[in-house]
């Protein structure tokens, strides 16, 4: 029966052997002991002996060739007998090792990166002396970035992204925006287009230093915001009208004289009658009486008047709660009280929220402010500003004209909320108030 | 194991029993009156007043150094002394006979050794050779402060140019024969055929027998004795120096005029003692130290013990034995007994011998004893010889007045000149060849079967389209390096290489396959499996003039040889003042697959001493340029290869490896692929790791990795690494080394001091475990892999979005490990 004569593996690491001598050939009788072949490993050559007696049928591989190890490589059988069973399936399949091709793998770079910030750097930052040498170079402050590195070191590709997105300043120029608050102007004249010290802007170069900077109180910032976020988030007009004050001079005269005269304890004011009168209209007119929060509204079934009051310490909006309830003398007293408080900053914090009052005086008359805007104490729908007298020419009847104290009025108010019609109904209704007010 | 010999196991299975010859003790039996015959008074004045001289020199030594002072000359010497007061009849005689030619090799005790040859060369000399030899060493240096104002014979000033030259170097002198770079342990002086003593115990057992396998592979003239001591009979490498001096192949195998045993002299320089032990009676077992030549070869080494105490039975034995040398019959082993009155160094107070031992040996004093048999046989008057006592006397003095004179003996000005070792360190010379004559070789180098099948395989490792050649049909990292070794064993006749399974077997990588076919016996041979020897040899054989390229096989066996690749290998050049020339390339594998002390990498163990140069290729085409490299230079390489490495192809290099010459400069790294984002830098056979890691980075996470190749661990070149850090910003630094101690450490350190600014984050070493090498199936959890550098990179550097590390490089457990140590 015949056998196959396999190329030998030769230790473990061989895979392939090329085929020396053939020393027998094709159709040769063959011993056991006789030798075959020579091959040779990448390491030694060696020779194949014969391991049966018969002949040589056939042999699948030439001189030269690559043989993988343990493939026939040729059959000892006797003559006659088939070889086809021994046959190699394949031609030589050499294991090649596919090399991972230096394929130009363009992998997408993460665009630009994400700048983190903190607001305070607690404790050391963390940096690399790359990220840092690099954030000095390119003008970023490293301080407030969040570092993307082991253990939230900011490594250089954060300085990268935040070179992108932030403005470049010189070390000094870093020093000087940080320390005064300043803000690069919109030309820069360092290198590479860096901003450089004198390149900061306060609001007017011309002034040069000529200025001190000092920082907001809390009170300042808080008003500023409240301001800001007033006219950000409402849209605002102001109707002007002015009422005939006689009456209301009149009224204030006559309590002035019971005051002097002792029947009377509580001191009257003008403003405290234009409350009064405001009190009544705003009755009339509940739509006024609001807040306006989105996409409803809130209606008051009480007044809780605010009142604007100038103190050192800036602008203070307090409420009167429930001020329709109120008498001329209670109004007027709690008005002074509140105001008092205010001064001497003992004022109960809720009463300052916006949200404490429906609607808002604010008096300027004192000041001899004629016409102004006042801001609305958002979310309250509108804010009356209450001016100073002065004489107008008026038409007294019967064709005589004379001049008569007019005080002026500015309301404000928020057209998301009221229509100019019913806003300019509601102003004429105060003026009716003043100018007939009786008590 | 070559196919000739056959071992016939029905004759070595066969009884019977090994027979000894006698070996003689203290035959020698003449009276001073009979030899008379064969020496001139002047001969025996001669052997009398070398002995004085050498006496005199140690005796000045040990007054310096127990008293401060010589004859009222005050000198400090705080470095060693270790004298041979004693020895002297033992060290004349065996330097008598020896010509120019003849080299000695000593120990730490040698003071005695120098002198006696230099006399001996000196008597030998012409006065016009001798004239040459003082004029050139060091363009007249040493020689100066001698010669000015010399009256007198050029014989006697040779003797105080000699005296003179060996006090400067023992007090550390610029003027010394070494600069004063040796010192007393290692002075040496090779115009006279004084080459290196050593320090270390033993140290020259197997130095002395590569200067003997120069002599016979270079056909040189003369002979090579080693002057080791008895105790150093103990040590490991001068046994397997004897191993290699006996090897049978020397008559077996060599063929023509190279057959026959080494011109080598063991000359056991034995004075009882190896520091406080004694070694008849406590510490060895052989009695009488000539015994040991029965152990090593049929010739039983012709050993016997001489009378060290008679000059003249000394040199009686030298003149028989050299017969034997002659006839290329040797090695040949001495047994000369001797005794030092003088304890191992000056802090030795002898507390391990009676006083009555040494004056007992002190009643028998050679150079009393010689002298009145020379008043005795009327040779000399005691006039003469007191005569000969005060000359030496004023010769010690005006010599000591010189060597310690700063003005005319300076030490080297380090002040001036801070880098004057360092210039020591390396000749850096470029030599084709280190001898102008034709090579033995047995075929002209294009009949080699190895060299014809080189010249049909792929030098590249991919086609054009990129696919790559089959391993066996590509040009690979062995065949870079036999290329480079063949190329240069046609161009240097002196060139060897031996290590274990060299020759027929062709090396246990392959890489030596078809150099046997081309060189004889004498240039490629099996050496004993004894590391020790061979690079001891091939210290011997660099040192007298010849290039030789030692393998070890493992890297793991460098700790059988670690005083030679330690303490000797590098130290010998700058220890001469660059008098010698160190062309070895000692040939390092690391290992793999095979375990613990099979794989290691030990390549900072080498790359920590000062002195050797250490390269580690790791593509065919770095293994070729590197070895021209190493091979053309005149300094020791530590070349190291690897295991992983033997069968790859040239992947980097376009246009493959080059078949002609070309160098690739020791200390410069290359970039291997071009990156922007991290640089991985790495040592050996890691550099493919770290290009899997490359590709794994910038298909997976657009990061683009810079590959940078070390090639070479000693010298260095940084600069390349920093420029590539000043783009990236960051460094990995990977190798197969355990972690702890790595060269990789190394490198981190000096990037950070040197890049400290460009970093953007801390240079990072992915190494090896600390642990034994295990089984080649779990390798990966030991050696760095591509997704360890990636998590390295994800940790400690660049994290990575999306990544989910495999492997722990947290700070945390960096602490831990380093806590237990592993």
């Amino acid at each position: 029966m015949a056998i196959p004569v396999l190329m030998p593996r030769q230790g473990q690491s061989v895979e392939t052997c090329i085929l020396g001598e053939w020393v027998k050939k094709k159709g040769d009788a063959v011993k056991v002991g006789d030798i075959l072949f020579s091959y040779e490993t990448d390491k030694a050559s060696f020779e194949e002996e014969a391991k049966a007696d018969g002949i040589l049928l056939d042999v699948f591989f030439a001189e030269g060739d690559e043989v993988p190890v343990l493939v026939n490589v040729a059959v000892i059988g006797a003559a006659g007998e088939s070889v086809d069973e021994f046959r190699p399936g394949g031609q030589v399949a050499a294991p090649v090792a596919e090399t991972a091709a230096a394929a130009e793998v363009v992998a997408e770079k993460a665009t630009v990166p994400e700048v983190k910030t903190v607001s305070e750097p607690s404790g050391k930052v963390k940096i690399s002396p790359r990220a840092k040498n690099l954030a000095e170079k390119s003008g970023v402050a490293y301080q407030q970035l969040h570092g993307s590195g082991p253990e939230g070191r900011i490594i250089e590709r954060d300085i990268e992204a935040a070179a992108q997105v932030m403005p470049k300043l010189t070390p000094l120029a870093q020093e000087k925006a940080k320390a005064e608050g300043l803000k690069v102007g919109e030309t820069t004249t360092g290198l590479g287009g860096k901003a450089v010290a004198k390149d900061l802007i306060s609001y007017n170069p011309i002034y040069s230093d000529d200025f001190e900077v000092k920082k907001l109180t809390n009170m300042r910032k808080l008003i500023a915001k409240a301001m800001h976020t007033s006219l950000q988030n409402s849209a605002q007009l102001t109707h002007h009208m002015s009422a005939d004050a006689r009456t209301i001079m009149a009224l204030r005269k006559k309590y002035k004289k019971a005051l002097d005269a002792g029947q009377i304890t509580q001191n009257i004011t003008i403003n405290d009658l234009v409350c009064f009168a405001v009190i009544k209209a705003l009755k009339k007119f509940p739509q006024v009486n609001t807040h306006f929060i989105g996409d409803s509204m809130r209606w008051f079934k009480k007044v809780h008047l605010g009142l604007a009051v100038d103190t050192d310490r800036g602008l203070m909006v307090p409420a009167i709660k429930n001020a329709d309830d109120l008498s001329l003398e209670g109004l007027s007293g709690q008005l002074q009280a509140i105001a008092g408080q205010c001064r001497k900053g003992n004022v109960s914090p809720e009463l300052l929220a916006p949200e404490a009052a429906t609607f808002t005086i604010s008096n300027l008359g004192n000041y001899g402010v004629e016409m102004f805007t006042p801001v609305i104490n958002i979310p309250q729908t509108a804010i009356l500003g209450v001016c100073t007298i002065v004489p107008r020419p008026k038409d007294l009847g019967d064709g005589v004209y004379g001049f008569v104290p007019m005080m002026g009025l500015s309301l404000t108010y928020d057209h998301q909320a009221l229509d100019g019609g019913e806003a300019t109904l509601f102003l004429r209704e105060i003026k009716e108030q003043i100018e007939n007010l009786v008590i | 194991m070559p196919k000739s010999q056959f071992i016939d196991p029905s004759e070595v299975r066969k009884a019977g029993e090994i027979t000894f010859n006698p070996i003689p003790v203290n035959q020698y039996s003449k009276t001073v009156e009979e030899e008379k015959a064969n020496f001139s008074n002047e001969d025996l004045m001669r052997i009398y007043r070398d002995m004085v001289v050498i006496r005199e020199f140690e005796t000045m030594l040990n007054m310096i150094k127990i008293r401060g002072d010589y004859n009222g000359i005050a000198y400090d010497h705080p470095g060693p002394a270790h004298l041979s007061i004693g020895q002297e009849a033992a060290a004349v005689g065996m330097a008598y006979t020896l010509g120019v030619e003849d080299f000695i090799f000593g120990s730490h005790r040698s003071h005695g050794e120098i002198l006696a040859k230099g006399l001996s060369a000196i008597a030998k000399l012409s006065d016009e050779q001798l004239m040459n030899v003082m004029e050139s060493h060091f363009d007249g240096i040493t020689f100066a402060p001698v010669k000015k104002g010399h009256t007198g014979t050029v014989k006697e000033l040779a003797i105080k140019f000699l005296i003179y030259g060996t006090l400067a170097e023992i007090f550390a002198r610029e003027t010394g024969f070494n600069k004063g770079l040796g010192g007393s342990m290692h002075a040496f002086f090779t115009p006279f055929g004084v080459y290196p003593n050593n320090a270390i115990v033993g140290g020259s057992g197997d130095i002395a027998v590569g200067a003997a396998l120069y002599k016979k592979v270079n056909r040189k003239e003369g002979i090579v004795v080693a002057n080791i001591g008895d105790a150093s009979m103990a040590c490991g490498p001068v046994w397997e120096g004897l191993t290699f001096a006996t090897m049978d192949q020397f008559n077996e195998l060599w063929e023509g005029d190279m057959k026959g045993g080494l011109p080598l002299i063991i000359n056991i320089m034995n004075n009882q003692y190896g520091m406080g032990g004694q070694t008849c009676g406590e510490t060895a077992g052989y009695t009488v130290a000539a015994r040991i030549g029965a152990g090593l070869n049929a010739d039983q080494l012709h050993a016997e013990r001489v009378d060290g105490y008679n000059p003249l039975a000394v040199i009686d034995a030298y003149k028989r034995k050299r017969k034997i040398l002659e006839e290329k019959r040797g090695p040949v082993l001495l047994d000369v007994l001797t005794y030092r009155y003088s304890g191992h160094s000056p802090s030795d107070a002898s507390s391990y011998r009676s006083k009555e031992e040494v004056e007992a040996w002190e009643a028998q004093d050679s150079i009393a004893w010689f002298g009145k048999e020379l008043v005795k046989t009327g040779v000399a008057t005691e006039e003469q010889l007191t005569g000969i006592k005060g000359d030496t006397i004023s010769l010690m003095e005006s010599s000591m007045k010189l060597a310690i004179d700063l003005e005319i003996s300076p030490r080297m000005d380090m002040a001036k000149n801070p880098n004057l070792i360092g210039e020591m360190m390396f000749g850096n010379e470029s030599v084709d060849r280190m001898e102008d004559r034709a090579p033995d070789v047995n075929h002209p180098m294009e009949e080699n079967p190895r060299v014809q099948q080189l010249a049909k395989k792929e030098r590249f490792a991919f086609d054009e389209n990129g696919k790559a050649h089959s391993k066996i049909k590509t040009y690979a990292y062995r065949d870079g390096i036999f290329e480079a070794i063949v190329d240069r064993f046609y161009k240097d006749p002196t060139l060897i290489a031996y290590g274990e399974e060299n020759r027929d077997w062709g090396g246990a990588f392959a890489v030596y396959r078809g150099l046997t076919e081309a060189l004889p016996y004498h240039r490629l041979f099996n050496s004993p499996i004894a590391e020790a020897a061979i690079v001891g040899t091939a210290i011997g054989y660099a040192m007298c003039g010849g290039r030789v390229i030692p393998e070890i096989m493992y890297c793991d066996f460098l700790g059988r040889c670690g005083d030679q690749v330690f303490n000797q290998l590098p130290k010998w050049q700058a220890m001469s003042g660059n008098v010698i020339k160190m062309p070895v390339v000692l040939r390092v594998s690391v290992g793999s697959k095979y375990g613990a002390q099979h794989s290691q990498d030990w390549t900072a163990l080498t790359a920590q001493i000062p002195g050797l140069k250490v390269v580690f290729p790791a593509t065919p085409y770095d293994a070729k340029g590197l070895m021209n490299a190493a091979l053309q230079g005149t300094d020791p390489v530590i070349f190291f290869e690897s295991q992983r490495l033997y069968d790859m192809g040239e992947m980097f290099h376009k246009g493959g490896v080059p078949e002609g010459y070309y160098e690739i400069a020791i200390g410069e790294p290359d970039v291997k692929r071009e990156g922007t984002d991290v640089t991985i830098l790495t040592i050996g056979a890691t550099l493919y790791r770290a290009i899997e890691a490359a590709d794994i980075l910038q298909e997976k996470y657009g990061i683009s990795a810079e590959v940078i190749d070390a090639r070479s661990l000693s010298p260095f070149n940084y600069e390349p690494v920093l420029a590539s850090i000043k783009k990236t910003g960051r460094i990995l630094i990977s190798g197969d080394a355990s972690t702890r101690g790595s060269f990789m450490k190394e490198m981190a350190q000096t990037i950070s001091e040197l890049a400290f600014d460009d970093l953007d984050a801390p240079p990072v070493v992915v190494g090896s475990r600390n642990w034994i090498t295990p089984a080649y199936e779990l390798e990966n959890s030991f050696f760095p892999c591509a997704d360890w550098m990636i998590d390295a990179i994800h940790e400690k550097m660049l994290p990575l979005k999306g990544h989910v590390v495999k492997n722990n490089f947290t700070s945390a457990e960096q602490i831990r490990r380093n806590k237990l140590g592993v």
